[in-house]
């Protein structure tokens, strides 16, 4: 690490916390836009003209909008993300334990699936045209155009209904042995591996062909150097920023995109509550959700940011 | 549940299909053999739910049930005025009463009230049952009452019935247990819309609803909005009959094959209101029973009378003609629907107009009044949404009938999210869903007066009005029907509403669980099957 | 190091994969070109009254959930998922992989905020943009495609940068710089060459996820209108036939992976043209 790097990182943080604003004031304007409010909502086929009045006076909500948000943010400020409007919950309350979930299996589908994928992609790349690159290439191609309510149900269906080795739903809470928990988190892990497998697995080919044609590989090839070597040392540093971009835009999927895999397992999680927000106007869940996704890929990315630039020296200026 | 019942079926008859299910055979073979003895397919389901019924009579206690619904979310609520979602029926049903419960036939039976008794109509004395405790342990009183019912009336609350409960002018304890509500004007079904989900009764000044302080038969353990909820077993029930289950735990799996998925291996016990291209899943597979319920839900197609084209003579008799029931129930709803005369009063209910018939599919009628109305050829814009449910099917059989006339339905799927904020009442042709409602009163006054909160047509007449109230106040049965059957008639001639089927509820549940019986408030047995199902081994 | 800048003797080669390939999806533009004529019933005409309805002589592929008949939904659905994935897949990928070369080549002011205004786009749930723009401009084709080419944009742009700063450390991007060259030479004649198998890689890719991200925007109302479905719509709302094999819902999933697969193999087999450089 360098000078070079911390002055990117503190930049960074300093612009993260400007993106957040923006993001946080668009998705603001964007839920604004959006016909329909919580008291209408919450009314749902009630919401008589007087009825939504009346809900909406007591709810506060007749207050300007703008005031309402630069409330809000100012709470933030404080550290309190405010209360829903849904349910009058503390929204803290309301995201803590689905929050955990999410990192949950996000987390153990990337120890799963990073490793696998990287290895899969290098080996694509220097079995360039053969059998199993071909291969490869269509399964996974094969797999992440089939929609990916189709693979879970599908899964379901063989490892649930017919098997009966796997429980259909995933209560991340009941788990009392580690093999419980395996059990449980077996088909959404897979299934999400399975979606942002390919990704990863396409681009580390890609990226580990370009390298691996360029002169310099093709120079240390001609001085002998192992082939392992010539991967590890000469190619993958090189191809490095590029494959892990791919990466980080594939996690960034695994918190707010994985609502398909929550609904069908029944899961708990931060995407299904996003969804739920969204659809009831309820702007403070909605904001601090927004937030949560944004500071996570921002993460993602200024992380792999940092990697692209410490493996290619010249960068490193 | 009017299943006719073939005249030279006897109880020896009962008996033999009672021993056939006693010795496993599937419900694909007892219908087989049902259908050999010459039986009509509908009578023949009847016998069996008779049969079964009888065979699993014998409650036992015990056990934890896992049930899912179809809709959940952060606005899950333990506030009975704010209930929304089928969650919220289910948890209200559990942790608190109402003062009436609506029996199988649709008739109040006495809950939390010991009776209910009225001279005119309008003035009514509710005495309440002694010894009820709240599961705080404080003891139910009039007080309860009183602050239950008032707070409807209150714009701050949010109440969903508040356009109901305004006809309520005077709530008045009387004494500990007597309390005197005083209508507006008169209203005979008081008692009914008393047991009407929203009515629960919850404890004096109760305004924190993040737990749930009810008599019910349960008391709240976990509250999860949007996530699931668990009850376990009130040991102070005031019923004799507490509930059998120790616990149960209710949450929802919106995807509705992977509702069916979970019912299938196992996880879940219960799952309701099963979609019916999923049905095949279902029938055949050993270990699932399937609990129909005709309850009077409906989607109906809206023309607003109001705006063009429903303004122009002919068009809304045009659709109505056009509109293939047949074709709907058959192929949008697999069966699992009633043919209806586009009036929302359901066949189940005694007041019943049974001379109205359903209109025939007749394109060539329809042709010749939509070229009277001038709007043949017209593109018409009908707006469908999944959020009311198989409209979009039902968009589609329209849109195919017009083509084969010249009619063009540009049919436009509109989201969910905010579907009934946005479109539904708005739109000059679009879909509406109904609940079901337990009486005409209420399905008149909620949708078809001039003063309608949700008139979905803009149906407007002087006369129907008028004589919606002159039957409210009259006690006299056979007088009311035949006003009630006479209003029937003018929303099915007049009205923009064209109603096409009434929409079955089924719900799939696990052979184990017994004691599940059809509701008219809805399915889950009108939402109240907590207290009332049992486990077996 | 200069070698490279000397022409190669070209290689329009392809091979046997790169051509099945390209035959898979030349038949299904053919089928989307010519649906109407192609299809033996209408979209939405009802004409079985079975459902989930199996194989047979008079529906080749069966029927769906209402009892429509499948083969002629799904050729039907081919105009609108090879039609609109292919244009919105073509923009998100020239507007990302322009912009972010020129990011990568311009650096600085233009750079920084190019890139964390994306990121800031990339931010915003897809879900509560779809129905932001449903509510307010509507929902038609051009919007699908643009609101979708708006979706995968930033994701392009974000790969495309990343091959490009690589590439422009390296001597011959300083030697043309040396030389005068303007910023549109460089992206066009030196970087793009050199990116450019990993950028058609990300394009396959990006396809692949358009065509079913399609389907989920029709659900949010912002697309194809009913009775017409594409093909992951057609998935989805037969998956109840799922368990007992429906071919209503096998067959649009054979369709999408054919389809996503040659588009990918295309890719990989491509003519060595502007892809060999050591030959």
């Amino acid at each position: 690490m360098n000078s070079f790097v911390w002055s990117l990182v503190g930049g960074r943080v300093l612009v993260a916390v400007f993106t957040l604003l923006v993001v946080s004031f668009t998705v603001f304007c964007a839920t604004a836009i959006l016909p329909g409010d919580v008291a209408e909502v919450l009314l749902g086929q009630a919401a008589t003209p007087e009825a939504v009045a009346g809900l909406r006076a007591a709810m506060h909500l007749n207050d300007p909008a703008l005031l309402r948000f630069v409330r809000w943010l100012a709470g933030l400020a404080s550290g309190d993300l405010g209360k829903s409007y849904a349910n009058n919950m503390q929204v803290a309350q309301l995201i803590g334990p689905r929050l955990l979930n999410s990192l949950k299996l996000a987390g153990i589908t990337t120890l799963f699936s990073v490793p696998i994928a990287l290895a899969l992609g290098i080996a694509a790349a220097i079995l360039r045209g053969s059998v199993f690159d071909r291969a490869l290439t269509f399964l996974t191609i094969a797999v992440i155009s089939v929609p990916e309510f189709m693979v879970a149900t599908t899964a379901v269906l063989l490892f649930a209904v017919h098997l009966k080795w796997l429980p259909a739903l995933s209560f991340a809470r009941e788990a009392t042995s580690f093999w419980d928990l395996l059990r449980i988190y077996a088909m959404p892990v897979i299934t999400l591996a399975f979606v942002i497998s390919a990704q990863m697995i396409r681009m580390t080919r890609a990226a580990m062909i370009e390298t691996l044609d360029t002169p310099y590989v093709e120079m240390a090839r001609l001085k002998g150097a192992s082939p392992t070597r010539i991967v590890l040392r000469h190619a993958l540093p090189n191809a490095l920023g590029p494959i892990v971009n791919a990466v980080a835009l594939s996690l960034s999927y695994l918190l707010g995109g994985v609502i398909i895999v929550e609904t069908i397992f029944n899961y708990p999680g931060i995407a299904k509550l996003m969804v739920d927000a969204v659809s009831t106007r309820d702007l403070p869940l909605i904001q601090s959700c927004a937030m949560i996704f944004c500071l996570v890929y921002l993460l993602l990315i200024t992380v792999a940011d940092v990697i692209a630039i410490l493996s290619n020296p010249r960068l490193r200026r | 549940m009017t299943d006719k019942i073939a005249s030279n079926w006897t109880k020896a008859d009962d008996a033999m299909v009672e021993n056939a299910i006693r010795r496993g055979a599937t419900r694909r073979e007892l219908m087989q053999m049902l259908l050999a003895g010459g039986m009509a397919a509908a009578a023949g389901g009847s016998v069996l739910g008779r049969a079964t019924a009888a065979v699993a009579q014998t409650p036992t206690s015990g056990g934890h049930l896992k049930a899912a619904g179809w809709s959940s979310s952060t606005a899950d609520t333990l506030d009975p005025a704010k209930a929304s979602l089928s969650t919220d029926y289910v948890r209200c049903c559990a942790f608190y009463n109402r003062l009436t419960f609506i029996d199988k036939s649709g008739t109040p039976q006495m809950e939390l009230a010991e009776s209910i008794d009225t001279k005119d109509a309008k003035v009514w004395t509710i005495k309440l049952r002694k010894g009820v405790t709240f599961h705080s342990g404080k003891t139910l009183s009039s007080a309860d009452v009183v602050y239950s019912l008032k707070r409807h009336l209150d714009p701050a609350v949010g109440s969903k019935v508040n356009s109901i409960a305004k006809q309520i002018s005077e709530v008045k304890p009387v004494d500990d247990l007597t309390v005197e509500v005083t209508l507006a004007n008169p209203n005979a079904d008081l008692p009914t819309i008393l047991g009407t989900h929203h009515f629960m009764i919850i404890a004096d000044g109760t305004t924190d609803f993040s737990k749930a302080n009810g008599t019910g038969a349960f008391v709240c353990q976990t509250f999860e909005p949007g996530v699931r909820s668990v009850g376990v077993r009130n040991q102070n029930y005031w019923k004799s009959q507490k509930a059998h289950l120790d616990s149960f735990e209710f949450f929802a799996i919106p995807e509705d094959s992977a509702r069916v998925n979970a019912l299938l291996s196992g996880d879940i016990q219960l799952a309701a209101s099963i979609n019916p291209r999923s049905i095949r899943l279902v029938e055949n597979q050993p270990g699932v029973v399937l609990s129909k319920s005709n309850s009077g839900g409906y989607t109906d197609l809206n023309m607003r009378l109001d705006m063009a084209p429903g303004d122009k003579q002919g068009f809304v008799e045009g659709v109505k003609l056009l509109l293939n029931r047949e074709q709907i129930k058959n192929s949008a709803l697999r069966g699992l629907a009633e043919v209806a005369n586009d009036q929302p009063v359901p066949p189940s209910s005694p007041y019943f107009n049974t001379e109205l018939k359903p209109r025939a599919f007749d394109p060539d009628k329809a042709k010749a009044l939509f070229q009277k109305a001038g709007v043949l050829g017209q593109a018409i814009p009908v707006v469908a949404s999944d959020a009311a449910s198989s409209s979009i099917d039902m968009a589609v059989v329209l849109q195919q009938a017009g083509a084969g006339i010249g009619m063009n339905f540009d049919v436009k799927r509109v989201p969910s999210d905010g579907y009934w904020s946005n479109y539904w009442l708005k739109a000059p042709v679009h879909f509406g869903n109904i609940n079901p409602r337990p009486t005409p009163d209420i399905l008149f006054s909620l949708l078809y007066t001039s003063s309608a909160p949700w008139n979905e047509s803009q149906y407007k007449s002087e006369k129907f009005d008028r004589m919606l109230v002159e039957s409210r106040g009259l006690l006299d049965h056979a007088k009311r029907k035949q006003i009630y059957g006479e209003m029937q008639a003018m929303i099915s001639n007049e009205a923009g509403t064209a109603i096409p089927v009434w929409i079955a509820n089924v719900d799939a549940i696990s052979s184990k669980l017994k004691g599940l019986e059809p509701n008219p408030l809805g399915g889950m047995m009108g939402y109240a099957f907590a207290e009332y199902v049992w486990l077996t081994a | 190091m200069m070698t490279r800048a000397i022409p190669l003797p070209l290689h329009y080669r392809i091979n046997i994969v790169g051509l099945l390939a390209l035959c898979v999806i030349l038949f299904w533009t053919m089928v989307a070109l010519f649906a109407s004529q192609l299809a033996p019933h209408g979209v939405g005409e009802i004409v079985d009254l079975d459902y989930f309805g199996p194989m047979s002589r008079q529906f080749p592929v069966g029927t769906d959930y209402l009892g429509r008949d499948m083969l002629s939904r799904i050729l039907f659905g081919a105009r609108y998922t090879v039609g609109i994935s292919l244009a919105s897949v073509t923009i998100a990928c020239v507007t990302g992989v322009t912009l972010g070369m020129a990011a990568a080549v311009t650096g600085g002011w233009f750079d920084t905020a190019l890139s964390r205004f994306l990121d800031a786009l990339n931010s915003i749930p897809s879900k509560l943009f779809g129905l932001v723009v449903v509510a307010g401009v509507g929902s038609s084709i051009p919007v699908l495609i643009l609101t979708m080419a708006v979706i995968y944009t930033p994701g392009s742009y974000r790969f495309a940068r990343a091959l490009a700063v690589n590439v422009n450390t390296m001597d011959f991007i300083t030697v043309a710089r040396a030389r005068g060259e303007g910023v549109p030479y460089i992206i066009g004649s030196e970087i793009l060459p050199n990116i450019i198998g990993p950028v058609f890689a990300d394009v396959g890719l990006r396809f692949v996820f358009i065509v079913l991200l399609l389907s989920g925007l029709s659900f949010l109302g912002l697309g194809v209108q009913p009775p017409d479905a594409d093909w992951g719509a057609l998935v989805r709302e037969n998956i109840s036939g799922l368990p007992f094999g429906a071919p209503a819902v096998m067959f649009p999933s054979i369709a999408i992976a054919s389809l996503t697969i040659s588009v990918n193999l295309l890719i990989d087999n491509l003519p060595k043209k502007t892809r060999d450089r050591s030959a």
